[in-house]
């Protein structure tokens, strides 16, 4: 009995050990950031991404870092990050389309109004996958329910209607969420017509620009610039994937 | 040891009457000239200290004092003092030069004179004089910058005209936008008038002037005299530049004149020549495209240096704040472009006109200077950083880019005290609620890690469970299609033993019956009379015994629904109907 106790204090001290060490890493980080110490504050969120790769706050940190570094590219690609796993937390909404914007690109599409961009990203991808399966067991077992017994027939007609519904907004969700995306990271990318620096250069794209990937071929990528629809060549090292 | 004695003292007084020693001698550097010449005569005195009182010419009836300069060298403690006297001759015949004479230290000192024979025009000449002519062309000295070397030897190749024009650049192979200089440089040995200059043409090339000078040269023995202007060139594309040829129209009062019509009113009558310089063709270089820096504004030499500062470094929010950098190096900078200032986040910024300009040149190269003035104005109080700037040259000697780096600027800012009455930076954004926008920032950091995920998120963690559903809903289609009427047969009797307990009243009986025909037979009891019905058992195989009792037990329900509690009570019938069923269960299974 007491060595069963003393084994039990064991593993919840270093639970509270392990819990505590990673606030102090985030309190850490927060105090470099506080004196103006960004790239510090950045190797340590950086380090608690580790722990936590999926922690949209933490990707938002280090979108700050960057930004403060003038690495709005970086910024942005991390910000974008903390969005598709939080999207309804308006700091990230808010730092992202910052971001974007300084950059000259937007956040919300042109003519679409803010509330309907702000409704399609009420949920998360997992969360929209949650609920599309949810609605999906609901509607197995309420027609089991109606052809076993003929009963709710329409409470299972409407469930089926919101399923399909469901169904067409993850499709649309899906789409953006596997859309190869990349910001442009550099101080300014070179648009070339081929992948080499013997291609002529066509445009620059500032920093913070959106680009859509298309392929790749060596230390290039072929990409389309979104807001501009501008196809060619860029440098992957000028570029960051999100 | 006397003797020794003696020997030095000897020694030291014949060092010390050498060191006293003074000499003097003149020599012209020809013999015979023509009039249209000029002689050199120089007077070298050598030992002289202290005060020097000049040497004093003889009575040179034949000639006219043209120019004299005077030359100090002294090697050894030996001091030399050299004087020249262009002399221009004034008739022709046999002249001669007296002797010279200099006073020093109380003693007169004398040359020997010097015979010369001056001819009226060359052909008179004597041929050995005409040989001695043909000189061998020196070389300027090695260590001279190119530039000067070059124009030296252009002279020394060109040392038997009196007059003549050439032209040098520092650099023939320069990069775009590279600075180089070009010099034209006008030779004269005799005077000449009003000399109007005519500076080259350039194409491909960008001109201005930079300095001009005089100075002079000895080729051949004969000095020359020389003016001297000088350009700054920049190339502006990569290829071919030409420079053309510049010249200068001088007037002479020599030749066909005599020395005495030139020296008595032969300006009046003089002869107008041209000079004029060769072209020169330069190849100019594109600059290399790789490793360029995107701090790089066109400028190429090298010593740039750069340099920032802002005045004040103490505001209050919403005052302005003078950041000024500067660029200083080769003087090419008023070409190059406008300096990007790096964005402030906090401040609103507005760029002014770049300033370009010369600076004093430094050993013959022409400096410049290009200031870039930004005013920023911080929006709140804080302590900021004006961030370093980059400007990026080309270096042509080590053929790559360089890049400098200002310091960072700290400038604090305290909060505003002129909102009231004074600059009130945002006014642009007050609102009628009092709240004022000075600036927008990213939002503040995440304190803390994000909330767990909600149980959506997690769902399809659960994805397995998709195929019970499924399952479910496939099972009850098949239950649909094919077991339900079964299951329902079998539960017909249970139902209505059920139902048939719970009867009170006659009809509740006959509603029993009626639902277990309905489940267990498919026979619609309320539509058939009981001639069908039974002929509908007995297709099922029930006993004629059986048929018989449901007969009755059918009679005996309707006469209870028509004649209600005349003949038998709900339980009796119940009873009864409940024996039948059980029959017809047995025979129908």
């Amino acid at each position: 009995m007491t060595r069963k106790l003393l084994l039990f204090a064991a593993a919840g001290l270093l639970l509270l050990a392990n819990s505590l060490w990673a606030q102090n890493g985030m309190e850490q980080a927060e105090e470099a950031y506080r004196q103006g110490k960004f790239s510090a504050a950045l190797g340590l969120y950086e380090e608690e991404l580790k722990n936590r790769p999926n922690d949209p706050f933490v990707y938002y940190n280090i979108g700050n870092c960057y930004f403060k570094m003038g690495s709005k590219g970086l910024a942005a690609a991390n910000y974008y990050r903390a969005f598709k796993l939080a999207p309804r937390d308006s700091d990230i909404r808010h730092n992202l389309s910052f971001a974007l914007s300084s950059g000259g690109e937007r956040f919300v599409p042109a003519g679409m109004p803010v509330v309907l961009h702000q409704a399609f990203f009420a949920l998360s991808y997992e969360e929209l996958q949650g609920l599309f399966l949810l609605l999906f067991w609901i509607s197995c077992t309420l027609g089991s329910v109606w052809l076993v017994k003929r009963k709710f027939g329409r409470v299972l007609a409407t469930v089926v209607i919101v399923f399909m519904l469901c169904g067409g907004w993850l499709w649309w969700r899906h789409t953006l969420e596997t859309e190869p995306l990349a910001v442009v990271a550099a101080p300014s990318a070179e648009i070339r017509s081929g992948p080499g620096t013997n291609f002529p250069a066509s445009a620059t794209a500032a920093q913070g620009h959106l680009l859509l990937v298309l392929d790749g071929k060596d230390s290039w990528y072929n990409v389309i610039v979104k807001s501009q629809g501008l196809k060619g060549w860029v440098e992957k090292s000028a570029v960051e994937k999100i | 040891m006397k003797k020794i004695f003696l020997f030095l003292s000897l020694l030291l007084s014949a060092s010390v009457w050498a060191a006293a020693q003074v000499t003097l001698t003149a020599s012209v550097d020809k013999n015979t000239l023509t009039l249209d010449d000029e002689i050199t005569l120089s007077v070298r005195v050598t030992g002289a200290s202290g005060n020097v009182i000049m040497p004093q010419l003889p009575s040179l009836p034949a000639f006219n004092v043209y120019s004299q300069e005077m030359e100090q060298s002294t090697i050894n403690g030996n001091t030399t003092l050299e004087f020249r006297y262009v002399l221009l001759p004034r008739f022709a015949g046999q002249a001669t030069i007296g002797a010279v004479t200099f006073k020093h230290n109380g003693k007169t000192y004398k040359t020997a004179p010097i015979s010369i024979r001056i001819y009226r025009n060359a052909q008179i000449l004597p041929a050995a004089q005409q040989r001695a002519r043909v000189k061998t062309v020196e070389k300027a000295d090695p260590s001279l910058p190119p530039l000067e070397a070059s124009l030296a030897n252009q002279a020394y190749a060109r040392g038997d005209e009196k007059y003549f024009l050439i032209s040098a650049v520092s650099n023939k192979t320069p990069y775009v936008n590279e600075p180089f200089m070009l010099a034209v440089r006008f030779y004269y040995t005799q005077q000449f008038y009003e000399a109007p200059y005519q500076k080259p043409s350039v194409t491909n090339l960008f001109m201005q002037s930079a300095t001009t000078a005089q100075g002079s040269q000895v080729i051949g023995g004969i000095l020359y005299r020389y003016q001297e202007q000088r350009y700054l060139l920049v190339a502006a594309n990569a290829g071919t530049a030409e420079i053309g040829p510049a010249s200068v129209q001088y007037q002479t009062g020599s030749s066909p004149l005599s020395a005495f019509d030139r020296l008595f009113g032969g300006a009046a009558i003089s002869e107008v020549k041209t000079a004029e310089s060769a072209p020169i063709t330069i190849q100019v270089r594109a600059l290399p495209a790789g490793g360029k820096p995107d701090s790089f504004y066109g400028a190429v030499g090298k010593d740039y240096t750069l340099s920032a500062h802002a005045d004040p470094v103490n505001v209050e929010a919403g005052e302005a704040v003078n950041v000024t950098v500067t660029v200083k190096g080769p003087d090419n900078l008023k070409s190059t472009g406008d300096l990007n200032f790096p964005p402030m986040n906090g401040f609103k910024v507005y760029p002014a006109a770049p300033e370009s300009g010369s600076l004093p040149s430094s050993n013959g190269s022409a400096l410049g200077y290009k200031t870039f003035k930004t005013v920023i104005v911080p929006s709140a109080s804080g302590v900021y950083m004006v961030p370093s700037v980059k400007w990026s040259y080309f270096n042509p000697q080590t053929k790559t880019y360089q890049t400098l780096h200002t310091n960072p600027i700290k400038l604090t800012v305290t909060p505003s005290t002129k909102t009231e009455n004074g600059f009130n930076f945002a006014s642009a954004s007050n609102t009628s609620n009092g709240l004022q926008t000075l600036g927008s920032d990213v939002r503040y950091l995440k304190t803390a890690y994000a909330p767990e995920s909600g149980i959506l998120a997690k769902l399809p963690q659960y994805k397995q469970l998709n195929a019970f559903f499924l399952f479910l809903l496939a099972a009850s289609a098949l239950f649909a299609a094919i077991g339900k009427k079964s299951i329902a047969q079998k539960r017909a009797f249970s139902d209505a033993k059920r139902a048939l307990k719970q009867a009170n009243t006659e009809e509740a009986v006959a509603d029993a019956v009626s639902a277990y025909l309905q489940k267990k037979l498919h026979i619609s009891t309320g539509s058939l009379p009981l001639k069908s019905i039974l002929a509908a058992l007995k297709q099922h195989g029930v006993k004629p015994s059986t048929v018989e009792a449901f007969s009755l037990l059918w009679q005996r329900l309707d006469a209870a629904r028509f004649a209600p509690g005349a003949n038998d009570s709900a339980t009796n019938l119940s009873t009864q109907a409940l024996d039948v069923l059980k029959l017809l269960e047995e025979e129908t299974r």
